[in-house]
């Protein structure tokens, strides 16, 4: 006899209960004859390089470049990093570019399923990153990891919200934030200009230390590139910019001694 | 009467046009087939007794078992029919255990009391690829007796999964008389021995053979000992003080 | 090999962990007990945060501290809260003190082939009203002690308090012996003490400390007062009762 009351009454294949919405004690894993044969993320191949976000007076603020690289290849120069979910949330992503596919229409889906209940809930920024960690960690802990460092910032009933996931489910939530090479070089300048003075600080402020810092990071990343695109999301919902072109003096370079091709 | 239900009382999931499951109310109807059982409740501890029916001078009386322990701090005493008893108390085993290797502390009495009432209705059609279920109720009630942090307890289950917590319980054939004869003797401050004795003495009263040492069983579950079978010197004492 | 070759096949594995470094501590009194964690977040040199909690209310009289792997931590800390949910639900009780340990071993124990890389320290009032400290390693061995640190600096802390709480190579003064159990005070200000010093010399420590006080039912928090700004997390008005400071570290 099963001992366990909550296994009682329900169909051993999970196919009914995919949420796996109750205590599972010993219910058996349904078998995939196919599972040898399916391989997973080991290394991500196409990639997006840092995202930054910071919180400000009306909201948060996310920027990240344009470039998808494969390698040391600047492959795709046109790729969308920035991901409005709903109608107060915005996702950036860097990492592994196909499995961040796979992360918007998961969310696409879920927004949509979501809408369908007609019920005038809609998910919110904290929704959103509570599900997105829910999928980060439950695919880490199948070895089958989505191998992104994402984002989630967004706006809702007056208040901001700014989040981190990444592809071991980890989570943290701060004033400013930054994946990649951004959390070693953007983060200095951001947590001087941000952290403390989030309620003071103006849209055209915050707009401009983030251009800097992208500026900076175009720099200094060799896996990123001068056209980026900026999220706002406050009062007023989701803004994803048009692509931005960052200015960039190069003249400084010929003064360089010391690395590079020259002969003396 | 019973030719009205003819249409509703086969199918052991279908509700007559009253309101009523047919099949669980005839296995409470079982259960006044069986022999008398009673449980009392003290503040010192709780005590059960049951009657065996020694049907032939050849019935090795001691192989009737009816009174089972669940846990060192819980016993259970049963009427009706006693076989079925046997997959609810091995519940009742399992989850009381199951719970102290978790928890590292005894069950509460009506947790697992709540734990058998659970199985009751598990009886009926089973869904595609699940295990097979039980085809018809339980015919079994039974007298919960143990002690928790709330003190000693007694709790009635009967085959529709509902339980009750009481003071003193008769159930099985000769329960009317039984729980009339409770009600008037029974009070708060009773003693662990005067329920011994007033568990006798409603047993005495609705049996049929004389009461001895050989056709009574008393058990009792207190806070020092916990749930014990009364052996039949001590059974034999206690009826000397009869 | 130089040539670019490999002498044996290699296989790269996805690495499930990480270490998000700070550290928690947790010090029994006789009617009070004292769990206390950093709130920096860090991978490598990298702070991440620095505000996320690793110490969590769980009842009335338990508070649990987790360190270790972040994502393993936050999981398993809403997982024992799923469980003592479910309890009060099936037991109409708050869970004791004693079988919340015993809950977490079976929990942790359940992943041996696949652990939560985290180490819990449980703190709270038993049921006789005595204060207990529950260690445990990240497949659930555990044990009740008087006093314990965990996570990045315990190799710095614990010898404090061996010191102090056990005295450990302490003479008593002539005539006299050592407590069993230190005042809330003393232990409050040990507590302090050991995470100002271990943010000195530990880059994983720091940025802001969150001390919860759990005092027995009918005893007097004495001692609290002379600490600023503790709040008190109390539900009910006769029951044990709960307080958290909340103080700054260094952010360097």
């Amino acid at each position: 006899m099963d001992h366990f009351p909550t296994n009682w009454g329900r169909p051993r294949n999970d196919a009914f209960d995919p949420y796996g919405t109750y205590p599972i004690h010993q219910r058996p894993a349904v078998k995939d004859n196919f599972a040898e044969g399916v391989q997973h993320t080991q290394q991500p191949i196409v990639t997006g390089t840092s995202v930054l976000a910071i919180q400000y007076k009306d909201g948060i603020m996310m920027a990240a470049d344009n470039l998808a690289s494969y390698g040391s290849l600047a492959r795709f120069k046109d790729v969308r990093r920035l991901h409005a979910v709903g109608t107060s949330t915005v996702i950036g992503a860097s990492g592994d570019m196909s499995d961040f596919q796979a992360i918007q229409s998961i969310l696409d889906d879920l927004v949509i399923d979501e809408f369908t209940h007609g019920d005038g809930h809609d998910l919110g920024p904290a929704e959103v990153h509570e599900y997105l960690s829910r999928v980060m960690y439950a695919r880490r802990s199948k070895m089958n990891p989505l191998w992104n460092s994402l984002l989630v910032g967004g706006f809702r009933d007056g208040k901001r919200f700014l989040s981190y996931v990444d592809l071991l489910g980890t989570t943290y939530s701060a004033p400013s934030i930054a994946t990649g090479y951004g959390a070693y070089i953007a983060i200095p300048l951001l947590r001087a200009a941000v952290d403390g003075k989030q309620d003071q600080l103006t849209e055209e402020a915050a707009k401009s230390i983030l251009h800097e810092c992208m500026r900076v990071l175009f720099y200094r990343d060799a896996r990123s590139l001068d056209k980026y695109q900026l999220a706002i999301v406050s009062e007023a919902g989701v803004q994803i910019s048009d692509q931005i072109q960052l200015d960039t003096t190069w003249n400084f370079a010929e003064g360089i001694r010391g690395y590079g091709a020259q002969t003396q | 009467m019973f030719l009205t239900r003819s249409e509703y009382d086969r199918g052991v999931n279908t509700f007559s046009p009253e309101g009523r499951l047919f099949q669980v109310e005839y296995a409470i109807e079982a259960i006044k087939l069986g022999s008398t059982t009673v449980g009392v409740r003290t503040p010192e501890g709780v005590v059960l007794g049951v009657e065996k029916r020694v049907q032939s001078p050849l019935l090795e009386s001691s192989s009737i078992e009816k009174i089972m322990e669940i846990d060192h701090h819980l016993g259970c005493a049963m009427s009706g029919l006693t076989a079925d008893a046997r997959t609810m108390i091995d519940h009742a085993r399992v989850t009381a255990q199951n719970h102290s290797f978790t928890y590292d502390e005894r069950i509460k009495v009506e947790s697992v009391t709540q734990a058998v009432c659970d199985l009751a209705l598990r009886f009926g059609e089973s869904v595609h690829d699940e295990d097979a279920m039980m085809s018809r109720p339980f015919g079994v009630a039974l007298l919960i007796a143990g002690i928790d942090e709330l003190g000693p307890q007694l709790f009635h289950t009967d085959p529709s999964g509902t339980f009750v917590r009481y003071d003193a319980k008769a159930i099985g054939s000769g329960s009317e008389a039984a729980q009339s004869e409770l009600q008037d003797k029974w009070h708060k401050q009773m003693t662990l021995q005067e329920a011994q004795i007033l568990v006798l003495k409603v047993l005495k009263q609705v049996m049929e053979e004389k009461l001895d040492h050989h056709n009574v069983q008393l058990a009792q579950v207190t806070p020092t000992v916990g749930f014990e079978i009364l052996d039949e010197v001590r059974l034999k004492e206690i009826i000397d003080l009869m | 090999m130089p040539d670019g070759s490999f002498a044996h096949p290699q296989q790269r594995q996805f690495n499930p962990y990480s270490d998000n470094g700070g550290t928690i501590l947790a010090i029994a009194g006789a009617d009070f007990t004292v769990i206390a964690g950093d709130t920096r977040q860090s991978e490598g040199y990298s702070i991440q945060t620095r505000y996320a909690p690793k110490v969590f209310r769980l009842t009335d009289r338990a508070v649990l501290a987790v360190n270790g792997f972040a994502a393993d931590g936050n999981m398993f800390v809403k997982k024992v809260k799923q469980r003592l949910e479910w309890y009060r639900h099936a037991h109409a009780k708050d869970m004791p003190l004693r079988a919340i340990a015993r809950l977490i071993q079976t929990m942790l124990y359940a992943q041996r082939f696949f652990p939560y890389y985290v180490y819990n320290i449980l703190g709270g009032i038993e049921e006789d009203g005595t204060g207990a400290v529950y260690s445990f390693d990240p497949v659930g061995s555990y044990e009740r002690e008087a006093c314990r640190a965990a996570g990045a600096a315990q190799s710095l802390v614990q010898p404090f308090l061996d010191n102090q709480i056990y005295f450990k190579n302490q003479k008593a003064a002539p005539g006299t012996t050592h407590p069993a159990h230190l005042p809330l005070s003393d232990v409050l200000s040990i507590v302090i003490d050991s995470f100002t010093s271990a943010t000195e010399r530990h880059i994983e420590v720091g940025d802001g400390l969150e001390i919860y006080v759990v005092v027995a039912q009918g005893r007097s928090p004495q001692g609290l007062d002379a600490f600023r700004g503790a709040q008190e997390l109390s539900t009910q008005p006769n029951g044990d009762r709960m307080f958290i400071i909340r103080r700054e570290l260094k952010k360097d």
